[in-house]
């Protein structure tokens, strides 16, 4: 079973303009100003969708749907701005009242428009249930799924295609997930499929996806064993976004980390980022010394460095031990700037070749201190289709490599 | 005491490998790129070189392979944090006598030392 770039890519756009369709149609109602932010396909594990959404409160609405493409699709946002939605609606008193029916009416509209257009493009109808009203904390708000049939670890991995809109006056997100029934997306994914020309077989995107999630292990592995502190790989994915949405997926928090160039196959660019306080935090738990200090010193961002340098290795390693080869990078590059200032010129630069990418993404955090870790990959794509091709599946737990059997 | 030369661009990386080697061992030089450890190691002919891979200006393989070139009988560690058996192997073929992966602890470095140049 094989998905090709192009299918991708055209997946990708008619998700992005279902999203924009959604916000013109909450514009048009309530003369909320708002845009569609971030529209990507992401492969990942069941219970990692939504894992962003932390503990917040979100309510939303969810259809199911069926037809050429069934499954579920909900649009949720935080319960703080559903009144004010439903006040732009229903301008008076009685909003707070009808804060439920709001959303539902609200979201009903937005997500006719998001369905319509796949319906359109495949030349079939798409029918879909009434709308439901959902509330919950966190991820529990994402509807459930029906993943890939099987017996192996892949099993439970599944395609989402997620839209994040931006509330321009408000810090407020609202966000668009469909969750296509993983049959159901494949199939078309196949009648699409290019198979003379680009396409990517599923189940070795899926090991590739479970490569990654190793190289994640390994990476807080390093983590604890240089700085003593119990470090946790917690999420690991393979998104595929256009290339000028990459550098909106990390945002405008501030970072400290390393960035390095790999080659090989593939070749491309990896980020090891910190938070300010994580990074302090994490620097002085290498340090032998106690530093008296509030700010990032010199000593802090040699160890950053280093650290960085160590856990691109643990990331990248796996890859290349699979598949047979070596991948180089060059030293790290310490980078301290906004998220997106630091991957705008990466994107740029793998942009110059392609107007997708595939970005593969890990967390890792701890809870003995305040420290969190992001591991972000931009390869570049045909390079990375090169290596999946020659990926063999069955050599995929091969990700570590013992020295002391080549230096007896 | 055994002189060892530290090649590794991270001063956070040399200052730790100085702390494990010093009680032992007189430390002779610390360079920052292969270019600079096979200049040193010309100048200084240590007992010992431990050498990082991932450097600027020239990486540590292709600093061994002169190193070894010119002087078959130099012991040389890689002390890098690049875990790939095809690294490995290249590091095997430029004349590499051991090769410890970071993060490290004292006993692997003092385990890899004793295999190389025992005392």
């Amino acid at each position: 079973m094989k998905v090709d770039i192009q299918s991708l890519g055209t997946f990708n756009q008619l998700a992005h303009e279902g999203a924009q369709q959604a916000t013109a149609s909450m514009a048009q109602m309530t003369g909320i100003d708002a845009a569609v932010d971030v529209t990507k396909i992401t492969l990942v594990d069941r219970d990692d969708i939504g894992e962003h959404l932390d503990d917040r409160n979100f309510v939303g609405v969810q259809f199911d749907f069926e037809g050429e493409l069934s499954g579920q699709t909900a649009l949720v946002m935080d319960q703080s701005c559903s009144e004010t939605l439903t006040d732009a609606l229903l301008p008076g008193d009685s909003a707070a009242d009808m804060a439920e029916s709001g959303v539902k009416e609200i979201g009903n509209i937005m997500m006719s428009g998001f369905i319509d257009g796949w319906a359109d493009y495949l030349e079939t109808t798409i029918d879909h249930s009434p709308p439901t009203y959902i509330e919950g904390i966190g991820r529990d708000v994402i509807p459930d799924s029906k993943t890939v049939e099987g017996d192996d670890d892949s099993a439970d991995q599944l395609f989402v295609f997620k839209s994040q809109i931006e509330w321009l006056e408000e810090s407020v997100d609202f966000y668009i997930y469909m969750l296509p029934d993983y049959d159901s997306l494949t199939d078309l994914m196949m009648t699409h499929a290019d198979t003379a020309g680009d396409a990517i077989p599923i189940d070795k995107l899926q090991v590739f996806n479970r490569m990654t999630e190793r190289g994640t292990e390994k990476a807080a592995d390093n983590v604890s064993m240089m700085t003593g502190i119990e470090t946790e790989a917690e999420v690991s994915q393979i998104s595929f976004a256009r290339i000028e949405d990459v550098p909106k997926q990390i945002g405008n928090a501030q970072y400290v980390g390393t960035v390095v160039e790999f080659t090989g196959l593939p070749s491309g660019f990896l980020l090891v980022l910190f938070d300010e306080q994580s990074a302090k935090n994490v620097a002085e738990a290498l340090m032998p010394t106690d530093v008296d200090s509030d700010e990032l010193t010199d000593q802090h961002t040699a160890a950053i460095e280093e650290l960085g340098n160590i856990m691109t290795s643990g990331f990248v390693d796996g890859w290349a031990n699979v598949l047979e080869t070596s991948v180089d990078h060059t030293p790290p590059r310490l980078v301290h700037d906004m998220g997106q200032a630091i991957l705008d010129p990466l994107a740029a630069q793998v942009g110059q070749h392609q107007e997708h990418a595939f970005i593969i993404d890990s967390r890792m955090q701890t809870d003995d201190i305040e420290f969190e870790a992001e591991i972000h990959a931009l390869p570049n794509e045909q390079e990375l289709r090169e290596a999946l091709d020659e990926l063999m599946v069955e050599r995929a737990e091969e990700t570590e490599a013992d020295p002391d059997e080549l230096f007896q | 005491m055994p002189e060892v030369l530290i090649a590794d661009d991270s001063e956070f990386m040399r200052n730790l490998l100085r702390e494990i080697l010093e009680e032992d061992h007189q430390i002779i030089d610390e360079v920052e790129n292969g270019v600079e450890a096979v200049e040193a190691y010309k100048e200084n002919n240590p007992d010992l070189v431990m050498m990082d891979i991932v450097m600027p200006i020239r990486d540590g393989i292709e600093a061994t392979d002169e190193i070894k070139s010119t002087d078959p009988s130099a012991n040389v560690i890689m002390c890098t944090s690049v875990g790939q058996e095809e690294k490995m192997k290249e590091a095997v073929k430029a004349g590499a006598d051991g090769y410890i992966t970071k993060p490290f602890q004292k006993p692997s470095v003092m385990e890899a030392i004793e295999d190389v140049v025992p005392s």
